[in-house]
C-alpha cells in the first residue's frame, strides 16, 4: 500500500535497503586472535624459574591443587636445573575453586620479597586437595607470612587478578583441556610430562 | 554464538595478529609420545533423558583410566541463579594422599534434578585422567524442555597460529574439536550474520560511505511534507530583505539557515549514538505524534491568515542588533533553522527510525553526529537552490505571497492528518481526507478569479479535488480504509482484507519462552518474531495497513508468529533484545525451520508489504 507514511518511509526504506543490499557482505568471521609469544612465555608480571635468560622457555599452565601437577614437579624442576639453560613459568590456572585461587594469589605475591620460588616448591610439595588452612600452614612452614602476603593483595588486587585474569584468557585461546597443560618453545603439550618428554620436547624446541 | 565476550575481539586487533601470526608462523608438527587426554567429551561422554519422575537424568559415561569428581558436579539455572539441588550416588573414596577424601567416579556417573522447570540449567561436571590431566570444569547449558545440550565454550577455533597445536588437536580438527555436543543438539537459536545498514556501509565504503549515503537520504526525505514548512519560513525570511535580496544573498542565508538545521540534527545524531538508546521511544511517542500533528493544524492556520507566527518581537531585535543589519539576519537564519529542526525533526522520524537505531547500535557519538548532520544538509540542498533562484525572481511579497502560503496551509494540514492517522480510529482517516479535499476544491474554486491567468488549472485541480474527497466519503462510508483504493471493498464484495482471518501472534517476552517457542516449531515450520511496542507509532501503522493486507497474511500463513511487546522495558524484554541484537521497535527477525536466522531477511524500521512479503518467502525457502 502506497498511503502516507510508507509513501516516503518506503522511499527511504527502499533506498536503505538497496544500500544494504548490495553491500551485504558475509560479515567477516571473527576469528579468535590467538596470544603472542611475548604475552605467554614473557609475562612480565610472572617470576622466571630456571635461568632467566636460558634458550628455551617451559610454560606450565597448573593449578595447586591438580594432583598430577605437583606429582611431576619435581621431575620438572630437576630436568630445569641439569638443562641450566631453560627458563620456566609457571603460569597459575586455578581450576579448583577458591583454595587454587587462594594459593595462586599467595605465591604470586611473595615475589615482592622474592620469596616466590619458595612459594612454589612449599605448595608445589602438598598433597592433593587444599583448604585455605592447609595452604596457610604449608606457606609458614617455608617462612612466609600470609597474613602480610594477603595484606599486599588486598592493598594493590588488581595486580594479581591481571596475572590470573590473562593467564586464563590465554588457556581458554590455546583451548587447553585442563592441568597440567605445557608450552615447550612453541609447541603445545596437553596432560603430565614425566622426564623423557620433556627432554624430547626440549631437544625438539631446540632444533626450532 | 552463546559466548559473546570472547567474540567481541575488535576485527583490527584480529587482523593484527594474524598478520604477525603469519609472519612467525613456524609449523613443524611434532607429536609427543604417550597418552594423549582425550578431548573432554569423549572423556566424559554426557547424556541427559527425562526421569521417570519427570525430572531430568544426567548420565556420563567415563572413558577408561578418567574419572569425575562428586562434589565438582553441580546445577545452577543458566541465568547466574541459584544452585539447583542435584542428587548423586556415593562414589568411590579414595584414601590416596594424592587425593585427600574425594569421592569419584569411574567409568560411570548419575545425577538426577527432581523438578527441572521450564529454564535453561547450567550443568557443571570435572574429572581428571589418571596420571595424566585434570580437566577445567566443564559447563554445559541443558534445555529442559528440549534436553538439548549446548557447550558454553568458544567453538570457534584459530585457524593460524603461531604455537603448535597439541596432539589432541591434531586428531581432529581444532574446529571440530568441540563439535559433538554442540552439532548433536543445536543451539536453541542462531543469529545470521547479518551487519546492520551502518556497519555494511562501513564495511563496503568505510567512514566516508557512511557520511556520503546519509545526505542522500537526506535529499529523498527533502521531498516529504514534513520538511514543507521550511519553505515558507524561508520565503518569509527572504521576502523581510526586501530590495537586497539577490541570488547571492539567498543562497548565503538559506545555506546558514540549513547549517543551523543540521547542527540540530547532528545533535540528534550525537544523542542517539551516545546513549545507544533507542531515541524513538521519546521521538515516536503518541503524544509526541499527537503534539505534532497539531504543531501543523496550528501552523497552517497561521497560513490561512488567522494569525501571524513569528519569533517573538524581542528575539528577532536580539538577533538583528549589534553588528548591523546584514549579520543579524544572518544569525536570525541559522536560529530559524536550528529551531525548525524541531518540527522537521519529529516528523521524520517514522521513515527514519531504522537508521536512528542503526546509529543507536554503533553507539558512535561522532558517526552519529556526523551522519545526521549530513542528512540534514541532504534536506536543506533543494530549499538552497530554491532560494538562490527564488533570491533573484521572487516578486515582492504581495497577493501572490497570500496564495502561496495558503496552498502550504494546506499541504500543512495534510501533513497533521498524516502524523494523526495512527493514532486514530480506523475509519476516521479516510474522513479527514475527505474534508480535506473537498476543502481545497471549494478553496481553489473561490480564491481563482476567472480573470485570473491558469484559471483552467486552478479549476480542474478544483474539480478534482472536490471529486475525489466525494470518493472518498463514499469509501470512508463503506468501511474502506486505504485513501488510495477507497472503493476496493466494493470490488472485493467485502471489505479488502477480510476474507482471510487476522494473523495470530503468540505474546513472547523473554529468552527462555522464545527458545521454546522456536523448539515448538523446529523442523516444521519457520517462526517470526516482531517487536512492538505501544509508544512506537510506526507500528500502529503497520499493524493497521501491513499486517492485514491479503497478500501479507498469505506470505505469513505458513509461520509460526510471535510477538514480543516491549511497552513496559524489563529485564526479559531487555535481555531478549540483546540476545537477539533487537535495537528498538519495530524490528522483525525470520528463523527458518532449524532456528537459523535468514539472512538479509531482518526488517528493521520502517516495514511495508513489499518488504515483508519479500522477507517471509526468503525465510520460507530455506
Amino acid at each position: 500500500m502506497i498511503t502516507r507514511r510508507n509513501l516516503l518511509a518506503g522511499s527511504a526504506a527502499g533506498i536503505a535497503a538497496s544500500a544494504a543490499g548490495f553491500t551485504l557482505l558475509p560479515a567477516a568471521l571473527q576469528a579468535q586472535g590467538m596470544p603472542t609469544v611475548k604475552e605467554v612465555l614473557f609475562d612480565p608480571e610472572i617470576p622466571v624459574l630456571g635461568n632467566p635468560k636460558g634458550d628455551v622457555t617451559i610454560a606450565e599452565f597448573f593449578d595447586y591443587q591438580c594432583p598430577y601437577c605437583k606429582k611431576a614437579h619435581p621431575d620438572l624442576m630437576e630436568v630445569v636445573k641439569a638443562d641450566g639453560n631453560i627458563r620456566l613459568v609457571m603460569k597459575d590456572w586455578p581450576i579448583f575453586g577458591a583454595p587454587s585461587f587462594h594459593a595462586a594469589t599467595m605465591a604470586l605475591a611473595a615475589q615482592k620479597s622474592g620469596a616466590y620460588p619458595a612459594a612454589v616448591a612449599a605448595l608445589m610439595a602438598t598433597d592433593g586437595r587444599l583448604s585455605l588452612e592447609e595452604i596457610n600452614t604449608a606457606l609458614r612452614g617455608a617462612g612466609l607470612d600470609p597474613a602480610a602476603l594477603q595484606a599486599a593483595h588486598d592493598k594493590k588486587p588488581d595486580w594479581i587478578n591481571g596475572i590470573l585474569r590473562r593467564n586464563d584468557a590465554q588457556a581458554e585461546a590455546f583451548r587447553f583441556g585442563g592441568t597440567p597443560s605445557y608450552i615447550v618453545g612453541t609447541r603445545i603439550y596437553n596432560g603430565v610430562m614425566d622426564k623423557k618428554a620433556l627432554l624430547s620436547a626440549i631437544a625438539d624446541a631446540r632444533k626450532g | 554464538m552463546i559466548r559473546d565476550s570472547h567474540t567481541e575481539n575488535t576485527a583490527l586487533r584480529t587482523i593484527v595478529r594474524r598478520l604477525a601470526s603469519l609472519l612467525l608462523c613456524l609449523f613443524v608438527w611434532t607429536l609427543p609420545a604417550g597418552a594423549a587426554p582425550l578431548p573432554v567429551d569423549e572423556a566424559f561422554a554426557l547424556h541427559v533423558s527425562e526421569a521417570p519422575d519427570g525430572g531430568l537424568a544426567f548420565q556420563w559415561k567415563i572413558a577408561p583410566g578418567y574419572y569425575l569428581y562428586r562434589e565438582h558436579i553441580e546445577a545452577k539455572t543458566a541465568d547466574g541463579g541459584a544452585p539447583l539441588p542435584l542428587e548423586t550416588g556415593a562414589g568411590i573414596a579414595k584414601d590416596d594422599p594424592n587425593f585427600g577424601t574425594t569421592e569419584i567416579y569411574y567409568a560411570s556417573a548419575e545425577a538426577t534434578l527432581a523438578a527441572p522447570g521450564d529454564a535453561p540449567i547450567a550443568l557443571t561436571y570435572q574429572g581428571c585422567q589418571e596420571d595424566g590431566i585434570c580437566y577445567r570444569p566443564e559447563t554445559r547449558v541443558i534445555d529442559p524442555l528440549t534436553l538439548a545440550v549446548t557447550a558454553q565454550g568458544g567453538l570457534v577455533a584459530p585457524k593460524l597460529s603461531l604455537w603448535t597445536p597439541s596432539p589432541t588437536a591434531t586428531t581432529a580438527d581444532p574446529a571440530t574439536d568441540r563439535a559433538p555436543e554442540s552439532t548433536a543438539a543445536a543451539p536453541a537459536f542462531e543469529l545470521a550474520e547479518d551487519p546492520g545498514l551502518i556497519p555494511s556501509l562501513m564495511a563496503r565504503g568505510g567512514v566516508i560511505l557512511v557520511l556520503a549515503a546519509f545526505p542522500l537520504f537526506g535529499l529523498l526525505l527533502a521531498f516529504t511534507p514534513c520538511v514543507f514548512p521550511m519553505y515558507p519560513i524561508m520565503a518569509g525570511a527572504l521576502a523581510r530583505e526586501g530590495e537586497r535580496l539577490t541570488p547571492r544573498r539567498g543562497f548565503v542565508l538559506s545555506s546558514l539557515y540549513v547549517l543551523g538545521l543540521a547542527s540540530a540534527f547532528a545533535l540528534l545524531g550525537a544523542a542517539a549514538g551516545w546513549s545507544g538508546q533507542n531515541l524513538q521511544m521519546v521521538l515516536q511517542s503518541p503524544w509526541m505524534a499527537g503534539v505534532l500533528a497539531l504543531l501543523f493544524a496550528v501552523l497552517a492556520l497561521s497560513m490561512f491568515g488567522l494569525y501571524e507566527l513569528q519569533l517573538p518581537a524581542r528575539w528577532t531585535n536580539a538577533l538583528s542588533r549589534g553588528t548591523g543589519q546584514g549579520s543579524g539576519s544572518k544569525r536570525a537564519a541559522v536560529v530559524l533553522g536550528f529551531s525548525s529542526a524541531l518540527i522537521v525533526g519529529p516528523c521524520v522520524t517514522a521513515p527514519l527510525a531504522g537508521a536512528l537505531l542503526y546509529i543507536a547500535q554503533t553507539a558512535d557519538v561522532t558517526l552519529g553526529a556526523a551522519a545526521l548532520f549530513g542528512l540534514g544538509i541532504g534536506k536543506g540542498i533543494p530549499l538552497i537552490v530554491f532560494s538562490t533562484l527564488g533570491g533573484g525572481v521572487l516578486p515582492r511579497a504581495g497577493a501572490w505571497m497570500d496564495t502561496v502560503k495558503q496552498v502550504f496551509g494546506f499541504g500543512f494540514l495534510a501533513t497533521a492528518i498524516w502524523m494523526a492517522a495512527p493514532l486514530l480510529p480506523a475509519g476516521l482517516e479516510l474522513f479527514l481526507w475527505a474534508a480535506l479535499l473537498i476543502g481545497f476544491g471549494t478553496y481553489a474554486f473561490v480564491h481563482w478569479p476567472a480573470e485570473r491567468p491558469g484559471v483552467v488549472l486552478a479549476r480542474t485541480a478544483s474539480l478534482l479535488a472536490l471529486l475525489y474527497g466525494a470518493v472518498l466519503t463514499v469509501g470512508a462510508a463503506a468501511g474502506s480504509n486505504d485513501p488510495l483504493k477507497p472503493l476496493a471493498v466494493f470490488a472485493g464484495g467485502g471489505a479488502a482484507g477480510t476474507s482471510a482471518p487476522p494473523l495470530v501472534f503468540a505474546p513472547t517476552g523473554s529468552t527462555e519462552t522464545f527458545k521454546a517457542q522456536l523448539a515448538g516449531a523446529r523442523g516444521d515450520r519457520p517462526t517470526m518474531i516482531y517487536f512492538t511496542a505501544d509508544w512506537c507509532v510506526t507500528c500502529y501503522t503497520i499493524e493497521r495497513s501491513v499486517l492485514p493486507a491479503p497478500d501479507v497474511k498469505q506470505a505469513l500463513g505458513g509461520f509460526q508468529l510471535v510477538k514480543a511487546d516491549v511497552s513496559d522495558v524489563d529485564p526479559a524484554n531487555t535481555e531478549l533484545m540483546a540476545r537477539l541484537k533487537v535495537a528498538g521497535p519495530p524490528t522483525m527477525i525470520f528463523f527458518d525451520k532449524d532456528g537459523k536466522e535468514t539472512a538479509g531477511a531482518r526488517l528493521v524500521g520502517d516495514i511495508n508489504r513489499q518488504t515483508l512479503t519479500a522477507s517471509a518467502g526468503l525465510a520460507m525457502e530455506r
